[in-house]
């Protein structure tokens, strides 16, 4: 037989033995439609054994007969713009060339139908073509590989365009199927007498096969079309350029198309043939067009036949799940590429157009419908193939992730958008809070509290999200739905096995596997009021202290996240709405809690050497770096409270405690050093802002209060107890001379100085930093300064005669130490006489 | 979230990776995932002598489990901050062990 080992008998002797086997070459290669009517006159001989009954498969009479309306649509009717000459007819086809080979597959596979007498019903574009038109549409020249889209391997067949210039009288009964080959040959009779002049028929590339190329039918079919159109005055559609309206030109839906005569389907093709099944739609979604057309019912009973039908498929994949079932497939417009339009256009070749009488015993189907029944219907037979198409490309990679990884996509994605929307500052605080500051820096907005920042996220949210993409929105919102209705499913974070010696816990990437479970209480509930008094708090050991001071932080978390909350400023202005007033009141609560979490208004223990639990608390550095948040929140008498404890209690804050200069040392120690400086940048600041504002009576009586419970001697030798001296007496002068107090409080005041100076005066040099210790002394003049501007003449005399010295100092100094140090030594003791209503330049000339 | 949260801020800052290879890598950050997985660009290896085969990589993706070491820009990072992002991150895990 053949080189190839294929089956090389001719069609007509394989008629004998008679079930044609399915999968043999033949019912499912790539047929020469056409082939027969090429008029080859060594075939009429052949023909004479068979009999249009015998063979027809009566597939005519199913075809729906109506629908016709936007055939010229389709096939480009009317007026539409002169075709060109480069028709790319060959390249488009192979572009659904999937579509097309599907759909022959699913015929080869189908059962066939039994034969019976119908009125042969589709060979009507098989007319003798009209010579011009055929010119016009150039056929392309041999098959470019390119275009070919590598589908699948229905059956190795051979390359019949191989036989089709060797033995010109084979090639067409070999090119189709028995069943085929003896149906085209029984029309060739009828189509005896072609038109004899066909001059432009066999163009370059077909010139030696005797048989007309797709592109020549296609050319025929059209000039035909348009024919028709123009008699029947249809107003001139939009143009869609389908190619694949190819295969319905004969008028038979389902039928495969044999578009590519030179398909090189030899080639080894890897996709498997279950891929080429999913493109259909699924068994219990039939096309949408099939309550319109009676007649698909055909096509879509074979569907069934699919599922048993043994894969050839070399993979050998399991069966998908499911068929993808996505309607949108449904609506979908593919739109081709410009190149495609089909040939059309009123100086088309209309001109000696034989009319259908030339085939009168062929009675088609789709003849007798009407002109718009059958655009409609070939319109629709387009759309759907459009549609497998589509489905065709978007399901070649169908199947490659399981459901499972699906979900655990799509886990993913919602636990991004969860976090970006719906907790987006608890799941995502550093990043959102940072990037607000950022933005809220940029614009030279100098707002020296960092946690406001936190504070404008409200506004500036909501004005962007409004103008924002609202599909995002509701998007947001959907998963927000969606996480709740998960979240509402109770989710156990452990299992315990009946039997089992342990518990097994899960854990994913936000709630890792607890390694210890332990149940913790709620310490800030300990200071409710009546729940745990004051002895909850009775060892001051540091892991209290810690504890007490991450209430605080709690707190203030909470205060901050319910100011971002904020409902934002009624629009009336006057009615706050129940929303705001809920929220002041929520604010008011959490203000409350902050408060107790501060533990200041406990009482004091009866043992005087114990620590208000406070000051125990403001000891460590992170309840220091709390305070001025803390008073963000707290209103003017709660600052008073404050001022009031930390004056009461300052030489037992660490910071005093510490902060003296041991005897015989000129340093004092890293660690005390660094608490100094972050007291001063912590602590002393809002007091300062307080103190800055506060009245003469209430600066007298801290002072007074100072005076009477602290050691003075001892509060003046460290750094931050003549800070809390300086504010005060500073602070006091300033409201003396803007004349804001009257002159029983200014008298007041200026007793509880003459106290204060009494226990100063002879330890003034004290006050400073050891000699040597290279610490910058200006604290030092400040409070000086400070005092010497409240003193009094005589009181200034002592001052003078006492620093007297430590000045001279100083500017001698000045001249040996670098500019620098120099400058600032002198600018620093400048500070105290100036303060005396001297200058330094006198002392320096 | 806290640490996929901040390397978040880090976007563009360069920063130097350690992995558990002694593979020291300096880049810009250009990404980070919730497994801190990183993605460097314009990346230098810091002992280069020794790994000379990667002196012609110009881009790295990392896989998070393979970090030992993230070497901050400190300017880049906020402590208090972090601070409080770490006591919400605390809080949260708490509530959720409840």
């Amino acid at each position: 037989m053949s080189f190839f080992g294929f089956n090389t008998t001719l069609p007509r002797d394989r008629t004998a033995h008679a079930p044609h086997p399915r999968q043999a070459p033949g019912f499912s290669q790539q047929r020469d439609a056409f082939a027969g009517l090429s008029g080859n006159s060594n075939e009429k001989a052949d023909d004479d054994g068979y009999d249009f009954e015998d063979t027809y498969d009566g597939l005519g009479d199913e075809l729906d007969e109506g629908d016709d309306e936007f055939n010229d649509e389709t096939f480009g009717g009317g007026n539409a713009a002169a075709p060109g000459k480069d028709f790319d007819f060959f390249g488009s086809t192979a572009k659904v060339a999937n579509a097309i080979n599907e759909e022959q597959l699913l015929y080869a596979r189908g059962p066939k139908k039994p034969t019976q007498p119908a009125p042969p019903s589709y060979h009507q574009d098989h007319q003798p073509k009209a010579p011009s038109h055929a010119a016009a549409t150039k056929p392309k020249p041999q098959p470019a590989p390119k275009h070919q889209v590598p589908t699948e391997i229905p059956e190795l067949k051979p390359e019949m365009s191989l036989w089709a210039t060797t033995s010109p009288e084979a090639t067409p009964a070999k090119n189709l199927s028995a069943h085929a080959a003896v149906h085209y040959l029984h029309i060739e009779n009828q189509l005896q007498d072609p038109p004899p002049a066909q001059p432009n028929f066999s163009q370059p590339a077909p010139a030696t096969r005797k048989y007309k190329s797709l592109e020549e039918v296609e050319a025929e079919i059209l000039a035909k079309k348009q024919a028709k159109l123009a008699a029947a005055q249809q107003p001139p559609q939009p143009q869609l350029p389908p190619p694949t309206q190819l295969n319905q030109q004969d008028g038979w839906p389902g039928r495969p198309v044999q578009g590519f005569p030179q398909h090189p389907q030899m080639q080894m093709q890897q996709q498997p043939l279950q891929q080429i099944e999913l493109p259909f739609p699924p068994r219990g979604m039939p096309p949408p067009q099939q309550n319109q057309r009676p007649p698909q019912t055909d096509r879509t009973s074979e569907h069934p036949q699919r599922g048993p039908i043994p894969q050839p498929g070399p993979g050998g994949q399991l069966p998908f799940p499911q068929i993808p079932t996505n309607p949108q497939f449904q609506n979908n417009n593919i739109p081709f590429p410009m190149g495609m339009i089909p040939p059309q256009g009123p100086q088309g070749p209309q001109g000696p157009q034989p009319p259908f009488v030339g085939m009168p015993p062929i009675q088609p189907q789709i003849m007798q419908m009407t002109e718009e029944e059958r655009v409609k219907f070939l319109e629709e037979e387009s759309k759907r193939l459009k549609r497998n198409h589509k489905i065709a490309q978007l399901s070649r990679y169908n199947g490659l992730m399981t459901p499972s990884d699906k979900n655990f996509i799509t886990r993913i994605q919602l636990q991004q958008l969860v976090s970006v929307n719906e907790d987006s500052f608890n799941e995502d605080f550093y990043y959102q809070v940072y990037m607000a500051i950022r933005a809220r820096n940029n614009p030279q907005q100098p707002l020296d509290q960092f946690a406001q920042t936190y504070l404008g996220q409200q506004g500036a949210r909501g004005g962007r999200a409004r103008r924002q993409d609202n599909h995002l929105l509701r998007m947001q919102q959907q998963v927000q739905r969606a996480v709740a209705a998960a979240k509402a499913r109770p989710k156990a974070s452990q299992l315990v096995l009946e039997g089992s010696l342990g518990k097994i816990s899960f854990s994913n990437v936000k709630t890792p596997k607890p390694l210890l479970s332990i149940k913790k209480q709620d310490s800030t509930g300990a200071v409710e009021p009546g729940q745990k008094p004051a002895h909850a708090f009775a060892g001051i050991d540091r892991r209290s202290i810690l504890a007490a001071a991450e209430d605080i932080y709690r707190c203030l978390l909470d205060l901050d996240s319910h100011e971002r909350k904020h409902p934002g400023p009624s629009l009336t202005g006057q009615q706050p709405d129940a929303n705001t007033i809920q929220w002041f009141e929520a604010r008011d609560a959490l203000i409350a809690k902050l408060w107790r979490s501060l533990r200041i208004m406990e009482p004091f223990k009866d043992d005087p050497t114990a620590l208000h639990p406070f000051i125990a608390i403001l000891s460590v550095k992170k309840a220091k770096e709390a305070i001025p948040r803390v008073f963000r929140y707290i209103d003017l008498q709660q600052r008073i409270t404050i001022l009031t404890m930390i004056t009461i209690s300052l030489d037992q804050v660490d910071v005093i405690k510490d902060g003296r200069y041991a005897p015989d040392t000129l340093s004092l120690s890293n660690e005390t050093k660094k608490k100094i400086e972050v007291f001063s940048q912590n602590v002393l600041p809002p007091l300062l802002s307080y103190v800055g504002d506060a009245g003469l009576d209430v600066i007298t009586g801290l002072l007074g209060i100072l005076i009477d419970r602290v050691n003075v001697l001892l509060l003046s030798q460290t750094q931050v107890g003549l800070a809390f001296l300086t504010m005060f007496t500073s602070r006091a002068e300033i409201i003396k001379q803007a004349g804001q107090a009257d002159d029983q409080a200014v008298l007041k005041w200026t007793q509880t100085y003459d106290r204060l100076f009494e226990i100063l005066e002879d330890h003034l040099l004290d006050i400073f930093p050891p000699h040597g210790a290279q610490v910058d002394d200006m604290y030092v003049w400040q409070f000086l300064a400070s005092m010497a501007v409240v003193a009094n003449m005589s009181q200034q005399q002592k001052m003078v005669s006492v620093v007297k010295d430590r000045v001279n100092e100083n500017v001698q100094a000045s001249k040996t130490l670098p500019q620098e140090m120099g400058q600032h030594k002198l600018a620093n003791t400048n500070l105290f006489l100036r303060a005396l209503g001297l200058d330094i330049d006198l002392l320096l000339s | 979230m806290l640490f996929f949260s901040f390397f978040k801020t880090l976007v563009d800052h360069e920063v130097t990776i350690e992995l558990k290879n002694d593979l020291s890598i300096r880049g810009t950050l250009k990404s980070v995932d919730q497994f801190l997985n990183i993605k460097l660009d314009e990346i230098q290896v810091v002992d280069e002598v020794k790994y000379p085969h990667l002196s012609a990589v110009k881009n790295v993706f990392i896989r998070g489990s393979v970090v030992r070491y993230v070497h901050l820009p400190a300017n880049a990072v906020d402590t208090t901050l972090l601070e409080d992002a770490t006591r919400r991150e605390a809080a949260a895990q708490a509530n959720k062990a409840k």
